[in-house]
Order: C-alpha cells, then sequence, then structure tokens
C-alpha cells in the first residue's frame, strides 16, 4: 500500500506551495492594520472585532447561509430524480444527456445571469405568456425568487453529475438481490440505491453549497442589489473600498463558518453510511 | 411498470432540457437583436457579429480560453484522480488534511483566492502571462476532479487492488485495468465541471494574468460595462463551436455504427479520431484567424531604435476607446499596444501594487491623487507632448494636479438624474434635485447606483453639505438621508446594468454617471438628464504613466498622440463621455447629428456647488460600512 500512498506526494508538496502559501498571505492580511508596508506589520485583532460586534455583518452571514442552504435543497430535490433518471438510461443517450446538461454552463455565467434578467422581466418571456390566460404582470426580477432560480441554475448541473456518478455503473445485482428477497421497488430505493448514492449526493452538496455562500453576481444582478450577501461584501472591500485587512477577516471568519457545517454534513455521511453497511 | 417509468422519465427530462436551454435560446435570438439592448428584442440584425469578427481580441481570447481550459483539464483529471486513488490507501489524517485545503478554493470566493495568488505571484516576482494563469486554472481545477472521483473510490470494495494483485497484477495493472474502469463515472465528470470552472472563470484570471493574455469571460466582463451585444453573439459562437465538436464526436459514430455494424474495436478508434479530427478542426479555424490578425501588426525596427522598445502596455477602464484609436496608432508609429481594461480604480490600484508594469494608465482623479501621494508616478515629458494646446481651459489645472505635472485628462463629466419625462414632469425634477429620489410617488421606480462613493455624494449634496465632509454629523445625516430612502422607496441598487434597464424604460429615474446617460439618451428619446442644483460630483480620467513603466518614451508619445482631433473625435463618439480636446468639444457641442441636444454630454464647469473627490481612505472605509448597512436594513 506504500506504493500507493507515494501518489499523493507531489499534490501535497503542490498545494502546499499553490494553496496553503497564498492563504498564509490572506490570513497575515486579517490580523494586520491596514496600511503598513511589507517589512512593519501591525497586529490586531481589530478587523474581527469589527465583524463581530456589528449586528449588520452576522444578518448579513447568516442570510447568506440561509440562501445558500435553500439552494442546495433545492438542487438536492430537483437533482436527484433527474440524476436518476438519465442513469436509468444506457450507453451513448446517457453521454449524450450528460452533456447536454453541461453544455450551458460553458456560456460565461455572466451572460447568462443578463438572459435570466431579461426573462423575469415585467415584460419578458413568463409575463408575456401569464398575460395570454389574464394573469399579471407579476413581478419576479429583483425578488428573492429571482436570486434564488439563478442561482439553483448556476449551480444544479454541479449535483447533478455529482448524484449521475454515483448512481452510474452501481452494482445491478444488489437490486437483483434485493428483489429477490422479497423487497418492493420503493424499499429496494430506499435501502439499497439511496445509501450507496449518498457520497454522491455529500459531494454535490459540497459543490453547491460552498460556492453558493460566496456567490456574489447572481445576487447582485438578479436580487437588484437589495440581497446583500457576504460573497458581495468581501468583493466590495477588495474592489471598492479598497480595505484588503477587513475584507480577508471576513473571509476567514466564512470560512470557518463553512468548514463546521460541511463536519457537521460529512459526520452525518460517515455515520448514515456505516448505518447502511450494518 | 417499465412503461410508467418511461413515460416519467421523459417528462422529467423534457423540463429539465427547457429549464436548461430557455436562456441559451434566448442568448441566441438577442444575439441577433438590431437595438443595444441585452433584454428588449428591436428587429433582426448581424451587426453584433460584424463586430465581433472585426475585432481580433475576440477570437485571441477564444483561443486562449480553449487552450488554457483544455490543458488544464487534462493536467487536473491525471492529478487529481492519481491523487484520489493514493489518497485513499493513505492514513486518515492525511486524507483529512488534503480535503480541508481542498475545500478552500471551491470555498473562497473568487476574490480571494485570486488576491493571494495575485500577491503571491508578485512575492516571488513572477512575470505574470499564460504561465501563470495556466498554474491557477489548474489550481482550482483539481479540487473538483478529486471531489468527483472520491466518491466512487470510497464504494470501491478495499480488497479489490489486493486481489488482483494477488492474482499477479503489478500496482500500475492494477490501477489502470482495475481501478480506473471502476470509477471512470468520476473521473469523467470531474473532468467536465473542472473544464467549465476554467472556461468560465473571470475574477481568478484577471488577477493571475497579464502581457495582454485575455480569456473569453475576462472579455465578457469588460464589454458588459457599457452594454455591448457582442457578448451573445460570441457566446453563441461558442455555443455553435461546442456543438459541432460534440456533434461530431457523439452523433457521428452513431450514424456509422448503424450503417455499418462494424466490430468494436474499429468503432472505439474511429470515434477518437473524430474528436480529433474535430479539435484539430476548431483550434485550425480559431488560430487562423488569430494568426491573419497578428501578421497584419506593424511592428518596426524604426520604433525600437527611437523609443527603446515597440510595445505599449495601455491600462484604462472596459470600453473606454474609439473604434480605430488603438489601430491607427499601432500603424502611424510601428508598436503595437497591449490594451488591459479595469473595471474600477481599486482594481487597477490592486494590479499596480502587485507590481504590475504598465507605460499608461488612465484613472480618476482622487485616485491620481493617491498615486501621486504614493509617489507612483513619473512626470510628464511636456516637450513630447505638444498638442497639450488641444486642450479645454476647463480640464486643465484640476485641483489634484494643478499643474498638469503627472496627469493629461481623457475624459470628464459629471453624476446626474436620468429620468423619463413621460412619467415624471421635469418641473419636479428640477425643484427637487436629488431629493426626488425620496420623493414617495416614485417609489418602487428608481435606480441607485450601487457604490458608497456615488451614494454618499447625492445625500451629501441633498443636504448642502461638502462630499469630501469628514465631519461625524454630516456623516450621520447623510446615512439617515440614506436609510430614509432605502426604506421608503423601495430602490434598486444597480451598476453597470443600469444602462441597459434605462434604455428599456424599466424605471422612471436613475442615478447616471453622464456618459453613461449619452447612451442612454440615445437610444431612448423618452429620457432626459438632469444635473441638480444642490451640485454634484464633477470627475476627470485622466492619463498618467507609473514610475515603473517599461517604456516612458513611447507613453508621452502615446499621450500626445490621444490628444490629436482624430484621436479625440474617435474617442467621444463611441464612448459618449465628454472630450478634453476644445476642437472635438466644439463641434460635438454644436453639431445634431453629434451630441448637440444630449444633455448628458456637456458638463457643468465652475459651479460653486460641483466638487471634485479628494482622496480618503479612512473616510471611505466608514463610508462603505454605512452603504453595506443601509442596503441591508430592509
Amino acid at each position: 500500500m506504500k506504493r500507493f500512498r507515494s501518489m499523493t506526494y507531489p499534490y501535497i508538496a503542490w498545494i502546499i506551495a499553490i494553496i496553503v502559501a497564498p492563504m498564509l498571505l490572506i490570513v497575515l492580511y486579517a490580523f494586520t492594520t491596514s496600511g503598513n508596508s511589507v517589512l512593519t506589520f501591525q497586529f490586531t485583532f481589530e478587523n474581527f472585532a469589527r465583524f463581530v460586534t456589528d449586528k449588520v455583518f452576522m444578518d448579513v452571514l447568516l442570510r447568506s447561509l440561509y440562501i445558500a442552504l435553500i439552494t442546495t435543497l433545492i438542487c438536492v430535490a430537483l437533482g436527484y430524480p433527474i440524476a436518476y433518471v438519465i442513469a436509468q438510461r444506457g450507453g451513448r443517450s446517457n453521454t449524450i444527456l450528460i452533456l447536454l446538461i453541461t453544455m450551458p454552463t460553458w456560456v460565461n455565467m455572466l451572460v447568462r445571469t443578463y438572459a435570466w434578467m431579461g426573462i423575469l422581466q415585467d415584460e419578458g418571456i413568463f409575463n408575456t405568456i401569464l398575460s395570454w390566460f389574464g394573469i399579471g404582470p407579476v413581478s419576479m426580477i429583483h425578488t428573492s425568487f429571482a436570486v434564488i432560480l439563478g442561482m439553483v441554475y448556476n449551480f444544479i448541473p454541479f449535483m447533478i453529475l455529482q448524484i449521475h456518478t454515483s448512481l452510474a455503473k452501481m452494482d445491478k445485482s444488489l437490486l437483483e438481490a434485493a428483489n429477490d428477497l422479497g423487497a418492493t421497488p420503493v424499499q429496494a430505493f430506499l435501502r439499497v440505491t439511496l445509501p450507496l448514492s449518498l457520497p454522491g449526493v455529500i459531494s454535490g452538496i459540497t459543490l453547491v453549497f460552498l460556492p453558493a455562500v460566496s456567490s456574489f453576481f447572481i445576487p447582485k444582478l438578479l436580487g437588484g442589489g437589495q440581497y446583500v450577501l457576504v460573497g458581495n461584501i468581501i468583493e466590495t472591500q477588495f474592489l471598492t473600498t479598497g480595505d484588503w485587512n477587513f475584507g480577508s477577516a471576513i473571509s476567514l471568519i466564512m470560512a470557518v463558518i463553512i468548514m463546521i457545517s460541511m463536519w457537521l454534513t460529512r459526520k452525518a455521511d460517515i455515520q448514515v453510511a456505516s448505518q447502511g453497511k450494518e | 411498470m417499465k412503461k410508467k417509468t418511461s413515460v416519467g422519465s421523459k417528462i422529467i427530462l423534457t423540463l429539465t432540457m427547457l429549464f436548461f436551454y430557455l436562456p441559451i435560446l434566448y442568448i441566441i435570438i438577442f444575439s441577433f437583436n438590431d437595438s443595444r439592448s441585452l433584454t428588449k428584442f428591436g428587429g433582426f440584425s448581424l451587426r453584433w457579429y460584424e463586430k465581433m469578427f472585426a475585432d481580433s481580441t475576440m477570437m485571441e481570447a477564444v483561443l486562449y480560453t480553449v487552450i488554457i481550459a483544455v490543458i488544464a483539464t487534462v493536467v487536473a483529471t491525471v492529478v487529481g484522480t492519481i491523487t484520489a486513488i493514493g489518497l485513499s490507501k493513505s492514513r486518515k489524517v492525511v486524507q483529512k488534511m488534503v480535503e480541508r485545503i481542498n475545500d478552500l478554493p471551491v470555498m473562497n470566493p473568487d476574490i480571494v483566492t485570486a488576491i493571494s495568488l495575485l500577491m503571491f505571484f508578485s512575492v516571488l516576482t513572477v512575470k505574470k502571462g499564460f504561465g501563470t494563469l495556466l498554474i491557477a486554472h489548474i489550481m482550482f481545477c483539481i479540487p473538483y476532479v478529486m471531489l468527483s472521483v472520491t466518491p466512487k473510490l470510497r464504494s470501491l470494495d478495499p480488497n479489490l487492488i489486493d486481489a488482483a494483485m494477488d492474482l499477479g497484477a503489478t500496482p500500475f495493472q492494477a490501477l489502470t485495468k482495475v481501478i480506473v474502469p471502476q470509477i471512470k463515472p468520476g473521473i469523467v465528470s470531474g473532468a467536465l465541471i473542472a473544464f467549465t470552472m476554467s472556461f468560465d472563470d473571470f475574477v481568478i484570471s484577471y488577477f493571475t494574468t497579464g502581457n495582454g493574455v485575455n480569456n473569453i469571460s475576462i472579455l465578457v466582463y469588460t464589454m458588459s460595462k457599457r452594454v455591448n451585444p457582442s457578448i451573445n453573439a460570441l457566446s453563441t459562437i461558442v455555443i455553435l463551436l461546442i456543438t459541432l465538436v460534440l456533434g461530431v464526436v457523439n452523433i457521428v459514430p452513431i450514424v456509422r455504427e448503424k450503417r455499418e455494424k462494424d466490430g468494436k474495436a474499429s468503432r472505439a478508434v474511429s470515434r477518437k479520431a473524430m474528436a480529433a479530427v474535430a479539435a484539430v478542426l476548431v483550434l485550425a479555424v480559431v488560430g487562423g484567424t488569430v494568426g491573419a490578425s497578428l501578421s497584419q501588426q506593424h511592428k518596426s525596427a524604426a520604433a525600437v531604435e527611437k523609443y527603446g522598445s515597440n510595445v505599449l502596455k495601455l491600462y484604462l477602464p472596459g470600453e473606454y476607446l474609439g473604434e480605430n484609436v488603438i489601430s491607427d496608432f499601432e500603424k502611424q508609429y510601428g508598436v503595437r499596444v497591449i490594451v488591459e481594461n479595469f473595471d474600477s480604480n481599486e482594481m487597477m490600484y490592486t494590479k499596480l501594487m502587485a507590481g504590475d508594469r504598465y507605460d499608461v494608465i488612465i484613472p480618476s482623479d482622487y485616485m491620481i491623487e493617491r498615486l501621486m501621494n504614493e509617489d507612483f508616478l513619473q512626470p510628464l515629458d511636456k516637450s513630447m507632448i505638444p498638442n497639450m494646446e488641444n486642450m479645454s481651459d476647463a480640464v486643465l489645472g484640476m485641483s489634484y494636479d494643478p499643474d498638469n505635472t503627472y496627469s493629461i485628462p481623457y475624459f470628464w463629466g459629471s453624476v446626474g438624474l436620468v429620468y423619463n419625462h413621460e412619467n415624471v414632469d421635469p418641473a419636479v425634477i428640477e425643484s427637487e434635485g436629488w431629493e426626488v429620489l425620496r420623493n414617495t410617488d416614485y417609489a418602487g421606480h428608481i435606480y441607485i447606483y450601487d457604490s458608497e462613493r456615488d451614494s454618499f455624494m447625492m445625500a451629501f449634496k441633498a443636504l448642502g453639505y461638502s462630499m469630501n465632509t469628514e465631519d461625524p454629523n454630516e456623516i450621520n445625516d447623510a446615512y439617515e438621508w440614506l436609510l430614509q430612502m432605502n426604506n421608503t422607496m423601495s430602490p434598486v441598487y444597480v451598476t453597470d446594468e443600469v444602462i441597459d434597464g434605462m434604455m428599456n424604460g424599466y424605471k422612471d429615474i436613475a442615478v447616471v454617471y453622464s456618459g453613461d446617460a449619452t447612451v442612454i439618451l440615445d437610444e431612448n428619446e423618452d429620457m432626459s438628464f438632469y444635473m441638480p442644483n444642490q451640485g454634484t460630483n464633477i470627475w476627470c480620467d485622466a492619463m498618467v504613466i507609473p514610475k515603473n513603466a517599461e517604456n516612458p518614451k513611447l507613453a508621452n508619445e502615446f499621450i500626445n498622440y490621444m490628444l490629436t482631433y482624430e484621436a479625440a473625435f474617435d474617442n467621444t463618439e463611441t464612448v459618449g463621455y465628454t472630450s478634453p480636446n476644445a476642437e472635438v468639444f466644439e463641434e460635438m457641442t454644436s453639431s445634431e447629428d453629434l451630441y448637440a441636444e444630449n444633455a448628458a454630454y456637456l458638463p457643468r464647469s465652475g459651479y460653486e456647488a460641483d466638487e471634485m473627490f479628494h482622496d480618503n481612505q479612512v473616510l471611505m472605509r466608514e463610508l462603505s460600512k454605512l452603504w453595506i448597512k443601509v442596503k441591508a436594513a430592509k
């Protein structure tokens, strides 16, 4: 087994150089006062204190977590059946469907979001169709509905891909065995398929939840700026206000909170998985 | 039983595809839009395609994007898979550690990853360009691959490798013959996600690239600055290229299969061959276009002799150049100009501070003040800029640089209100000025510019204060003013989208920069522009040469060229901001075909209540915090 372990050494060296070392610079910024040059650091906790003591920032962080959570839940709820249906189809149509799901993500996110802005306008497609039935206009743009829709649209392909991966090439004989042992299809799904696909769901959650917390352009464009989220604040600190120290501190606080929530999710996964095995 | 599920699954798949492809369809339709709007259709036209193909930087960006995405995906997939397999046999501690670190680039906002890499490369004094961009992309792609491969490995029987090796397989054989086939779906989806991430990345790319290497995203973001529908045309071309490649790879073998019903081996080979042929075709087309445009460049040895180099690096806001200015300059002087764009002055400052070198930069007044204070700029060589005599008196000797030692104005303007005179009585706007933004008759019908700088400016002015005030009471008054506006008017906060919104008349009143207002008034004749009597922000963007410029001689020559009648005319006509060139300004404001009828083109000068921003970072930090509080209040 030692031989296999050594396959990880190059990557460990790489992440220390390219991820950890640069991140240390951000940590350094978070703990120092602004305006000092590289040679004279002044350490401080003020950047963190500013965030924690002001209620508004905590509110924003909580709202970001909440929106990301809703997005993730919707992505699981919609993504699972879609992935399941695709996985049921064998061979080439399976490949083509997966490509069809991925392809829209190769169009720039900003362009796609602008398209949604047009679609959701009071004079957009949805409202035009509604007006044929004498309904509307229902205001959709600049609502939380629009923000969640945009987020789900942007992130759900990753969820589908992850769940699909865990469902594809699943050992079919397990299902047959369950069937032979008298399990109904629903029981077979709940006891066999679902537990086996959980690792995929968890990594799908990682891929949706983590970037959704800090997403920036979608809430800005579709929410009309009223939905101030933490990604928005961090972006502003770096690009408008020019306060890197505060921006770094916020992103560290966010990182810690997300780490904790992901740790809980993965712990739950391990428990469920071990129950499944028993 | 079987039938039933297939009907259900067909419905699910149809709805899914509708959801996924509605925006895509929308983009394709709007790429043929005759009007400039991104959200309202105004007739069929191919003008955005013409514009796109005329612009060689776009095709170049497509080429870079594809090359980077392909290399990053291949490297990330191979390395990610190998590491994930190795990790599954490693100790738990190591596993956990690598997983946590991998989460960082996935979780951090792009800007944090971007800044950390920017500073990292800067500490190592690495020259930014294709190489650094590729490293960054590989960095953030690998975690996605590993996230896809790991769950597949976990559901694998741990004894599989042992069994294979007991049966005489070498570790390498066990890997390639046993494990990889088992986890292939994970590898494929990891590769797909990695490709997507690389293809779509803007922020990290922006801060890790340099030397004129752009990708599609960087271009799209700069173009969206002034609502340029070429982004739809560009996206449509990308969709077309991808469909072509995937179509050839996937459809052709199916057809052939039906026709020949050949053996398995030859089919697999032909499919791979098809993929290769398709990829080569696409690269050849794009590469050919870029090659053709590169060969047109006019580099000359004479320029090297005269200026020491024949390359000029220009760094300016997006969509800020006349259509032919750069190519004319290149032809005339036998040099090559590398253009890079920024979105905000602070973005520019960040790159400058990280040691990136440019020859000419075009920042705004307060930022020039800061750069002067921090000793970032070098004095201009006035003997090389005789065209300074073409300038309007109104723009010379601005307070931040009274003798124009360091800067020469490029564009100038104001901030004002754009309003729909069909729905809003001009008399109301004129009597209330900024206060109209708190007039509840218009609640739900206003756009506010989303920046602490501009929002506090209008609040200070509405209250009769200076916009550079540091008085805590005055700041608090302004905060209350904005808070009331936020709570009673249900405003929509926008930045560049305001142009599209007002062009289509989605709202009745908006706070707009004068040059953007010029464009809006040009497209929608129901719109008018007004500068409130309470005073406003008069700003000026000017050309400066940084201390570390590699080619200051050519930089001075370029500044001089931008002051010629031809260049200034082209700039202002294309962009819509007010020209500092006296003759051009005269012509623009007297000819009805140009901007004579356009109230937004003409800034006020010498009006007492108008001011310029001064550099004050402490104040900005305070205002930024208050502005977040205002927006988060409801």
